[in-house]
């Protein structure tokens, strides 16, 4: 007896008929009836025999989560399998890159859980009102949960951006889980200089539910990728209506929910800029670099031996052991960037050591300044450097790009390398 | 009406009722399960739908067929709405009270609960789950209830989520109210056991009474729906959606079983006339300098005639199959599905305005001789086409017999087309919800109303007709609770220590008869909550304020439910006089009618209690007044 076969099962004088499916426990055979329902029956209790084996091709799903043979369901493709999407010159070429996550996910019956399981040309499917907006290149570099995501993926990604911009195309649209999304957006924007847009997007729920934000989030994505703004962006929900994406630098962006639409949120500024979904047109707040003014570059080198460390109340000294030897320490620290007094002699002993250790605010919001309080002028003694209104997340991606990089590590730290950390505090602008 | 045997027409129905639950929280999130105004809407918000694939691979039809024209979908949110509700957070576990009130109902009609239940997805794209999707979950299976003309089968009891609310159709959408989804819903489908109308009536209303007997169901208008589905041996399956009342049914039943044997005449006389339908043809021309309004006016507008001539249907079209319904009202209802008016038919015309000459006219230029039928739509180019084909398909399925479809029913007891049957395969795994096991051993058994009428008679020394009423009202669970003397707020069951409790008889007649009378008299009865209700008893009981004084607190309090109960006994000046006040007023009394007093003695008696109690007001207790005022009088007798 396998999943995909039609089964017979007996229950305590009830009779139940269907499909058997893979079942998460190995006390209940799941069995898909007639109706639609999946009911879990207790395998002691029950006795089963199959009517009909294979009669639905479940095994593969388990494996691929779907049949992806199945390709003419959404009419994006004729029944050769043939893309039916024709070239158009009069449209710029958009190249769409896979990296996982929900915006092409769907379920897993042995998890129960969402997987991400869809190539590029699979998106196109799912969102067939991409369709005529642009010429399409797609390519998976991953196909991972956002959760796993690692610097190499990061480094991985920006070569294929290099290449995909190389090969012509006019706007790059990253696909990314959303857990992650903020920190690979800060490794594009180090790493790359790029003359046209690349945006992120992705799906804060699942696109198997017909209420999916990925329709709207990719739309608006390919509209940003044509647009004029050749940075690295990340475009998702402005708001809980379907009505319009917020363009969010890759540096100032954060996942500030957990669940919602409209979670991510540019932290001390407006969003840049704005995609309306119903006329595609795209505005922006404040100046940004322009496509075509930069050469395409790419510096991929990180030092991956770096940390962050959020300080709390009663932190065990000993937990700053751990990093004794790395290249980079990013401190998460309380208010205006302090930890506990005792601590400082430690951190002392660290950046002795070689230890790059810099300062940023558990806060988020502000300006870390270690000139105010002694705690923080003890700490500057120390030699800890200071992030400014730099996010966390983003300080330890650029510390592991400047660690690789930078002639003067505790200058660029100081300085906005790509829109990470603000000249001026107004975040009303 | 018609009476039919329904034994040899082969008559076979089943129900399907949906109850809403009356559980403090929602099915998949802790708001509370409170409808709303739309006025008092705090928030809203778009959006879209996108259908998806199936867990199967499978499109539903009907889903692709809603999601055809790009509808904005607008919500209102309230304070009593979360993210869940928004499908901006995912939904959390399914809420125990409502398996558990689920499994007690699966209990009551015998039913095998599910072992481990999942969740599903339902797919529904026309905006009133903001998901796209409903989530249901099969609970239970296999059950049985009685009637007098035999046991029904139970198929099963789902567990499901009540969709949002419809509150007005735009240009460019629907609004929704958020409010009403995520409700606990229980769906509890019969076998087709059923034979006559009379027993269609009697398993809802048996079904009715058990889900009621919980305790745990919401009353009132919408809280529960019926569908009867219906088909005779030579018939097919209808659904009929939307039943409001339980009376209805059997004329439901009726009515369908008149349908299905009226077209099979039909098709039967049909095929006797070898008749056809012919294709459907502009006939614009025909109608250039018609005086019918409705004609004319679609005319003007830039629209068209379309037509279909119907071979060998003269006479049929017009036959009655239902009260006032005809063939050609089938006709009319897939015509108006495609966004026509309506349709004509040569069997009534000449008519509105259509002339003899039109009509020979029209014959001629479809080829329709005297034995046959023309039906025509006047509309927009486009509508009138695509209607006239719906009619034309409608027309020859009436050559086989009674179509499957899904109806609507009427508040005559007839019914509508809606649309076609829906598919199966429209579901997948809620994968945001684990499994559960519900476990039927921790349910105790609710004891039914039918025990629960004997028991107050006995118990409580109500009469009869105050046990049922009680049993078998609203107020039943509170009742219940205020006599066992546990707080309506709190878990029912309790003592039987009736000490603490409210008289039953107090309860019982301020619940039925006084709200009653209040409802009569307009009184904003509806407002009243539980805690009101239990206050106001207590009161009375507690003697704080005479019994006679509850009816003017309970208006007071449905005029200004803010009020708690002992506040409006303070704003109304409903509370008690003390025992020396009423002594004192009833000296008061006596002594202005010493002479009477002195020369009638206990005559008097009834003559001066009016007069008492007009002193005090209503606000003393009767029996208080009464038994001071014999006192007084036989002091001085």
């Amino acid at each position: 007896m396998n999943p995909g076969d039609r089964v017979r099962v007996e229950r305590a004088g009830h009779t139940y008929e269907g499909v058997l499916l893979p079942s998460s426990t190995d006390e209940h055979l799941v069995v898909k009836l007639e109706g639609g329902y999946n009911v879990g029956i207790d395998r002691e209790h029950a006795d089963a025999e199959v009517i009909e084996e294979d009669v639905y091709d479940v095994v593969e799903e388990t494996s691929t989560g779907r049949d992806l043979s199945d390709h003419d369901v959404a009419g994006a493709q004729d029944d050769d399998g043939e893309s039916e999407i024709e070239f158009d010159d009069e449209l710029p070429t958009i190249s769409l890159i896979s990296t996982g996550g929900t915006i092409a996910s769907t379920v897993d019956y042995r998890t129960g859980a969402v997987t991400a399981q869809f190539d590029a040309e699979d998106v196109l499917r799912a969102v067939p009102d991409l369709a005529g907006r642009a010429n399409y290149r797609g390519r998976v570099v991953a196909n991972i949960l956002s959760e796993n995501m690692t610097p190499e993926v990061w480094q991985e990604l920006a070569e294929a951006v290099v290449e995909e911009v190389e090969a012509g195309a006019d706007g790059v649209v990253v696909m990314h889980g959303t857990d992650t999304m903020q920190f690979t957006a800060s490794a594009l924007a180090f790493m790359l200089e790029t003359p046209v847009p690349i945006v992120f997007t992705g799906s804060q729920r699942s696109a198997d539910r017909p209420s999916s934000d990925n329709v709207m989030n990719a739309v608006c994505a390919v509209e940003a990728a044509k647009s004029d703004c050749a940075e690295v962006l990340v475009c998702m929900h402005a708001s809980e209506s379907d009505d319009r994406c917020a363009l969010h630098r890759g540096t100032r962006v954060r996942k500030n929910h957990t669940s919602r639409r409209d979670a991510f949120e540019t932290v001390g500024a407006e969003p840049l800029g704005e995609v309306d979904y119903d006329t595609g047109e795209v505005s922006f707040r404040r100046a940004h670099e322009r496509r075509g003014e930069t050469d395409l570059a790419i510096e991929p080198a990180l030092e991956s031996d770096v940390e962050l460390v959020k300080f709390t109340p009663g932190m065990d000294p000993a937990f700053l052991d751990v990093v004794e030897g790395k290249s980079g320490l990013i401190l998460e620290g309380t208010g205006l960037g302090h930890v506990h007094t005792d601590l400082v002699p430690r951190l002392e002993e660290l950046i002795d050591d070689g230890t790059t250790v810099v300062m940023t605010s558990q806060c988020l919001e502000g300006r870390v300044c270690d000139r105010v309080y002694d705690t923080g002028r003890d700490l500057l003694d120390a030699g800890v450097l200071e992030a400014g209104d730099t996010l966390p997340g983003t300080a330890k991606v650029k510390l592991m790009w400047a660690l690789a990089n930078a002639a003067d590590v505790e200058e660029a730290m100081a300085t906005s390398l790509a829109g990470e950390l603000q000249r001026r505090s107004v975040p009303w602008e | 009406m018609t009476e039919y045997d329904y034994d040899e027409l082969g008559l076979v129905a089943g129900l399907e009722i949906h109850q809403q639950l009356d559980t403090a929280t929602k099915l998949f999130c802790n708001c509370p399960t409170e409808l709303r105004d739309p006025e008092e809407s705090t928030r809203r918000f778009t959006r879209y739908l996108h259908p998806t694939r199936s867990e199967l691979g499978e499109i539903d039809e009907a889903a692709l067929e809603e999601s055809r024209v790009d509808r904005e979908f607008e919500y209102l949110a309230y304070d009593t709405t979360c993210l869940v509700e928004e499908d901006d957070e995912p939904p959390h576990r399914l809420d125990d009270e409502a398996l558990e009130t689920a499994l007690e109902i699966a209990q009551l009609m015998d039913m095998q609960p599910i072992d481990q239940a999942h969740v599903m997805r339902k797919i529904v794209v026309d905006g009133s789950n903001t998901s796209g999707f409903q989530r249901s979950t099969l609970i239970a299976v296999d059950g049985e209830i009685e009637t007098g003309e035999g046991a029904v089968g139970i198929e099963d009891l789902m567990l499901e989520e009540e969709s949002a609310q419809r509150v007005e159709e735009t240009d460019d959408g629907v609004v929704y109210s958020l409010d009403r989804l995520g409700i606990p819903l229980v769906e509890i489908g019969t076998s087709p056991d059923i034979s006559t109308p009379e027993q269609a009536r009697e398993a809802a209303e048996r079904i009715g009474m058990l889900l009621r007997s919980t305790g745990r169901v919401k009353r009132g208008l919408g809280t529960i729906r019926q569908d009867v589905n219906v088909s005779i041996a030579e018939g097919a399956r209808v659904e009929i959606k939307g039943v409001q009342s339980l009376d209805d049914i059997d004329d439901i039943v009726r009515t369908e079983v008149g349908r299905q044997a009226e077209l099979v005449e039909i098709a039967a006389e049909l095929g006797a006339r070898d008749a056809s339908v012919g294709d459907t043809v502009d006939v614009t021309e025909v109608f250039e300098d018609t005086d019918s309004g409705v004609i004319r006016g679609a005319l003007d507008a830039g629209g068209s005639v379309t037509a279909v001539p119907l071979y060998g249907f003269d006479g049929l079209v017009g036959r009655e199959i239902a009260p006032d319904r005809r063939l050609g009202t089938e006709f009319s209802d897939h015509a108006k599905r495609h966004g026509a008016g309506g349709i004509f038919h040569t069997d009534e015309l000449p008519a509105y305005g259509v002339t003899e000459a039109e009509v020979a006219a029209l014959r001629e230029a479809v080829g329709a001789g005297s034995e046959d039928a023309v039906a025509i739509v006047a509309a927009a180019t486009e509508v009138a086409e695509s209607a006239i084909e719906a009619v034309a398909e409608r027309a020859e399925s009436a050559l086989e017999g009674v179509p499957e479809e899904t109806r609507g029913a009427n508040d005559d007891g007839t019914t509508r087309y809606l649309r076609p049957l829906p598919g199966a395969a429209r579901m997948y795994p809620e994968t945001d919800v684990p499994p559960v096991e519900p476990d039927p051993s921790a349910v105790p058994e609710p004891e039914l109303l039918t025990e629960k009428v004997d028991r107050y008679q006995a118990e409580y020394d109500l009469d009869a007709g105050l046990a049922e009423q009680v049993a078998y009202g609203e107020y039943m669970p509170l009742f219940e609770s205020v006599v066992d003397g546990v707080s309506a707020s709190d878990a029912s069951g309790g003592s039987s220590d009736s000490s603490d409790g409210v008289d039953p008889t107090l309860a019982a007649t301020t619940l039925e008869s006084t709200l009653t009378e209040l409802r009569r008299d307009d009184v904003p009865v509806a407002n009243l909550a539980d805690d009101h209700l239990e206050e106001s008893l207590r009161l009375v009981d507690d003697g704080e304020i005479p019994k006679e004084a509850v009816g003017d607190l309970l208006s007071a309090l449905a005029d200004e439910p803010s009020l708690t109960a002992e506040e409006a006994v303070e704003r109304e000046d409903l509370g008690g006089v003390s025992e020396d006040e009423v002594r004192e007023a009833i000296l008061e009394v006596v002594e202005r009618n010493e002479k009477q007093v002195e020369e009638e003695g206990m005559q008097a008696f009834s003559g001066l209690m009016g007069e008492c109690m007009g002193a005090l007001r209503g606000k003393a207790d009767g029996d208080l007044v009464s038994r001071l005022l014999r006192e007084e009088i036989q002091k001085r007798a």
